[in-house]
């Protein structure tokens, strides 16, 4: 019994002699440098890439990587659908803690905030400057770097939300791309001879004439309250998040101005959300059945049009005809669509395992056929302008309408607004920012009806959420 | 001698469990242990080169935090009156399934069929079972539907209530909480206990049968009784469990844990946890430490009572 | 011993007690016995039924604001797709392998465990079972980290040339099972193991000779709690099984379609996924489902 004892309190002093190495940064990830004229030599290279990509996207890539292997055979690409974003964050997240990470992936402008905590993201500046030549398998060579009219043919909001972040240096480049759109009840509108609202104040005009014609009806559903605050912020103007200094800068006057009044409509009955609703936006878009509620207008993600399309009658025919615009403005001199989608970011590897992994972004980037066919089966829209000359996605989008093809007609809907695009400071703390400000809205909404003292009851809100942020991160 | 002999023995037979614990228990805990006293502890940044300090700063930031008494409270609540109801629920279920003998297979297969359910399924059957559609936050209240629940109350005259959406009541959370936790616990228990039921002698009902013995006292003077190790273990497990609850309320509130317009309002300690632990890893280090704390006075006050209560 | 006491007591004082009318008793509480069985059958059936119809609905249908409680047509594409994944039988096969291997040793070292528990003595019995539960009581999630740092030093991280053993090692031990066996033991009258020490019978052969029969319910209990976790878990092999050679079946199943392209969860088609994958264990269930319910009398021990 003695002895076990004793072996027993010699486990526990060597468990306790690791305490002091254990928890600190046993595996220090050594941040990449690119080398004076380093170039991929053709040499074999594994690269393995997360992504959330279904079962139809991950044919189309593997097509692509098919295509990329002819001009660099050695480099050998892995991909593999890890699950949700969150779940793509989460694996990566414990992965560097021993050095296990990938060397491409799927990544949110939060998530690489994440990931900068451990030094673990490549930044690109030198890579996309680089203009060392690369020998393809074919004979001819490229530039490692980008050309200036590659660059050029970035959307430029696109490519500009990858130096988002501490320093401005550029982390990520992106991939596919969505935005929120006004989807609207075409047939209804022309019907009634309304006119489709460019602002909020013809918004509010709308919903009221809209209840006026039908009393049992919710006007507009809007998915997202995160969203819709931080993109008034943008519209307006006014402070949301910064990454450098006092980062929660979200409680002003204007905030709490806008915040009111959207309460007030939901109030009056104006508009709801997925939340408060209890069920899909879309649901209430597309709903057909006679004495149940409706919505006329919905704003949601431009990737999920199909869902805002109501199912064919009984002759095969839509019930009504879907109209595709840009969401209200409040400043016609300063449009604001907000950003969404996913980018590419690489990470900490050996100096060839980096260098192949940017010259498999660049070459998904870039690649107009690539990007066209991605896109079409995505619902996400392409990276770079030149691929609205492309044959088949020119054709495609062509045939834009708001029914069969209501895909492309939400596509061309945010090929149109290029130049209104926003994304928000990332850094650590701005999802949590995010879900704030959402909750805050949300909360305001709800409250609205009952609270004696409604701008007391706001103002509280908003402090709320400073806090909670200040908080969490 | 013999006594000496034993005392080897029983170590051997536990060695394999006791290797494994920790090897992937214990050092963990220890590791959650360092992580809750290094002040702001982050695995990310620490990767990244920053270093962190000893100190109970964790602790402090966990019991600072505004929403903290609110987990405490939700965690202590829920556990209170989930394990004692679906425990006796169960006891009864398995008693009665014991005692009959036509549909006994049909009904225990039943009984098993949540094991083979997806989890997905059951928080959202029972999410959309509640859930009103329509604006009910407006002036004019649109409803669109009330939810089956209500829908059948409403046969008996009853108002709808709001139950999990928008503007409800903490009852009415709290209500709809302890119906699903409840179900959600009963299959696991009901299994439990009845293979607890068929390890019961059943001499001792034989003997009762043959006084004729009426059915009450049987149960409380002889199953009860007999069974006493097996409820203990579904209480004190019961306990350790629900004091972990987390899932459950995101099943029904999703992540934001509670109803729209008030998030938070049902987050439990472990729902704090997961909060912190992508990159807090020493507040959430700290908060577990605190919910050890918590569980390891009830469980010892549980492990006392059982002790003057259990049969054997 | 005090058992058998109260026993008499309690023999004694009803021996003299007749009860009239014991029939049309028997009859009204055997009605409101299966009226109760039924409901909480019904209650408990209720969200299987919802996984099976929402399994064979479309995408549109499941969206609806008041859902369908009777899918407006079946629509099985679900399971087509869900079948359509690459390598089914791979997916089963591993999670078969893990799952039967992780079971048996898992039996093993829980019998051993809760054997030297529930009726050997030693010192610091009591101070080792309150470490075991105290185990319990911390959130297992904050555990990942330092157990993915562990298996990686291990070099288990390596399933090429370790195989399964990452999936299947780290939770062998489950302190939950261990003190359900301790508690079943404990209700095996301790006279005999007194008897059989007596007999001079060897510690090893009364375990398999009169425990394990004995318990044998709890211990087909168990091995369906393991088996189930083996099929369900999803989190530890999405972390370290990187290959699709060494994927359960979950993985498999949620990687192949759980999110649709525009980012919503296409949840029929996991619905019919969970079907698929859960139809063997069903069967395992009514397999393994008579030794649950065969009770001791008829194993031939006397008390």
């Amino acid at each position: 019994m003695k002895k076990i004892l004793v072996a027993l309190l010699l486990v526990a002093t060597l468990l306790l002699g690791c305490v002091s190495m254990a928890g600190c940064g046993d595996n220090n990830q050594e941040k990449f440098e690119l080398g004076e004229g380093a170039t991929y030599d053709g040499s074999e290279v594994e690269l393995t890439f997360y992504h959330t990509m279904g079962a139809n996207l991950r044919t189309v890539l593997d097509k692509y990587i098919t295509k990329f292997n002819e001009l660099y055979p050695n480099i050998k690409i892995t991909h593999s659908q890890v699950g949700s974003y969150d779940d793509v964050r989460d694996k990566i997240a414990t992965e560097l803690t021993v050095g296990n990470q990938p060397n491409i992936a799927y990544c949110y402008p939060d998530h690489v905030a994440l990931y900068n905590l451990a030094g673990a993201v490549v930044t690109l500046d030198e890579l996309i400057s680089s203009k060392a030549e690369v020998k393809r398998a074919d004979g001819t060579t490229e530039t490692l770097g980008f050309t200036d009219a590659q660059i050029d043919d970035f959307i430029d909001a696109y490519y500009q939300e990858g130096k988002e972040f501490e320093g401005g240096k550029m982390h990520t480049l992106p991939l596919s791309k969505s935005t929120e759109v006004l989807y609207y009840n075409k047939t209804f509108f022309d019907k009634h001879g309304l006119k489709v609202p460019t602002t909020w104040d013809e918004m509010e005009a709308v919903c009221k004439k809209i209840l006026e014609i039908d009393p049992d009806c919710i006007p507009l559903g809007y998915d997202s309250e995160a969203n819709w605050f931080i993109t008034m912020t943008e519209q307006l103007k006014t402070p949301y998040t910064s990454a450098t200094g006092d980062r929660f800068l979200f409680d002003t006057k204007e905030n709490q101005a806008f915040v009111k009044r959207f309460a007030e409509w939901h109030k009056k009955g104006y508009v709801t959300t997925e939340e408060i609703y209890g069920s899909y936006t879309s649901g209430l878009f597309t709903n057909q059945k006679a004495g149940e509620a409706r919505s006329y207008m919905c704003i949601g993600s431009s990737a999920g049009a199909s869902y805002q399309r109501p199912t064919k009658d009984a002759n095969g025919k839509y019930p009504f005809d879907v109209g595709i615009t840009t969401i209200p403005q409040a400043d016609a001199s300063n449009k604001k669509v907000i950003s969404q989608g996913p980018s590419l970011c690489i990470f900490n590897g050996t100096e060839q395992e980096v260098l192949a992994s940017f010259l498999f972004v660049k070459y998904l980037t870039t690649n107009i056929e690539f990007q066209a066919e991605f896109s079409m089966t995505s619902g996400y829209v392409p990276v770079i302008e030149s691929v609205a000359d492309h044959p088949v996605y020119s054709q495609f989008i062509k045939n834009a309408n708001g029914g069969d093809n209501i895909t492309a007609l939400s596509a061309k809907t945010c090929l149109e607004q290029k130049d209104a695009y926003f994304v928000s400071p990332a850094f650590n703390g701005s999802s949590e920012a995010r879900d704030q400000v959402g909750q805050l809205l949300q909360y305001c909404m709800v409250q609205y009806k009952t609270a004696k003292d409604v701008d007391a009851m706001i103002d509280k809100a908003f402090k709320d959420a400073v806090a909670e942020c200040e908080y969490m991160s | 001698m013999v006594e000496n002999k034993h005392q080897w023995k029983a170590w051997i037979y536990l060695s394999p469990a006791i290797v494994l614990l920790l090897v992937f228990t214990v050092w963990p805990i220890i590791n959650t242990l360092i992580m809750a006293f290094s002040e702001n502890y982050s695995s990310l940044a620490g990767i990244g080169g920053q270093t962190f300090q000893f100190g109970i700063g964790n602790f402090e930031k966990v019991i600072q935090y505004k929403g903290f008494v609110t987990c405490l409270k939700n965690t202590m609540l829920l556990c209170v009156l989930t394990v004692p109801l679906s425990t006796i629920l169960a006891l009864l279920i398995s008693v009665c399934l014991n005692a009959i003998k036509p549909f006994q297979k049909l009904l225990q297969t039943i009984y098993f069929l949540p094991y083979v359910t997806n989890s997905i399924a059951i928080g959202m059957v029972f999410a959309a079972m509640f859930n009103i559609v329509g604006n009910i936050s407006s002036e004019e209240q649109i409803i669109t539907t009330a939810g089956i629940i209500n829908n059948f109350l409403g046969i008996f005259g009853v108002e709808p209530i709001n139950w999990i959406n928008a503007g409800s009541s903490y009852w009415a959370n709290i209500t709809v909480m302890v119906v699903y936790i409840v179900w959600n616990a009963l299959p696991f228990k009901i299994l439990i206990l009845l293979g607890g039921l068929q390890s019961v002698n059943k001499q001792y009902y034989d003997a009762a049968k043959i006084d004729s013995t009426p059915k009450w006292r049987v149960l409380t003077k002889i199953t009860v009784p007999l069974l006493s190790p097996m409820i203990a273990y579904v209480v004190i497990t019961g306990f350790i469990g629900g004091f972990k609850e987390y899932s459950s309320i995101v099943g029904i509130f999703d992540v934001t844990m509670g109803p729209a317009g008030d998030a938070g309002r049902l987050n439990t300690m472990v729902g704090y946890i997961y909060d912190s632990i992508k990159n807090q890893q020493g507040r959430a280090s700290a908060a577990a430490l605190i919910l050890f704390g918590i569980i390891f006075i009830v469980t010892m006050i549980n492990l006392y009572v059982s002790k003057k209560k259990t049969h054997f | 011993m005090s058992n058998n006491s109260t026993l008499q007591v309690m023999q004694e004082r009803d021996m003299h007690k007749v009860v009239v009318g014991q029939k049309i008793m028997k009859v009204v509480s055997q009605f409101f016995l299966y009226l109760f069985l039924f409901a909480v059958a019904f209650v408990i059936l209720f969200p299987f039924y919802w996984m099976l119809i929402s399994s064979v609905k479309t995408l549109d249908e499941y969206m609806l604001a008041i859902p369908t409680l009777f899918p407006k047509n079946f629509d099985f594409v679900n399971y087509v797709e869900a079948f359509n994944t690459a390598n089914l039988g791979r997916l089963f096969g591993n999670t078969v392998f893990v799952g039967v291997v992780s079971t048996i040793l898992s039996l093993v070292i829980t019998v051993l465990s809760a054997f030297a528990f529930a009726r050997l003595e030693f010192k610091g019995k009591n101070a080792m079972f309150a470490a075991l539960l105290a185990t319990m009581m911390i959130p297992g999630e904050l555990f990942t980290i330092t157990n993915y740092k562990t298996v990686n030093d291990f070099g288990w991280l390596n399933l090429e040339q370790y195989g399964f053993t990452v999936l299947i090692v780290p939770f062998l031990v489950s302190v939950f099972y261990i003190y359900l066996l301790k508690q079943n033991f404990m209700q095996i009258p301790n006279e005999l193991y007194l008897a059989a020490k007596v007999d001079g019978t060897s510690d090893l052969k009364y375990l398999w000779k009169v425990m394990i029969p004995l318990a044998l319910p709890t211990l087909i209990s168990i091995t369906i709690l393991k088996m189930m976790g083996s099929w369900n878990t999803y989190m530890w092999p999405n972390l370290v099984a990187d290959s699709e050679k060494y994927w359960l079946v979950t993985n498999g199943l949620r990687k192949f379609s759980a999110v649709d392209e525009g980012g919503q969860v296409d949840i029929p088609v996991q619905m019919a996924a969970v079907a698929i994958v859960s139809a063997p264990l069903f069967m395992v269930f009514l397999f393994l489902r008579k030794y649950i319910m065969k009770g001791v009398s008829r194993s031939g021990i006397k008390g």
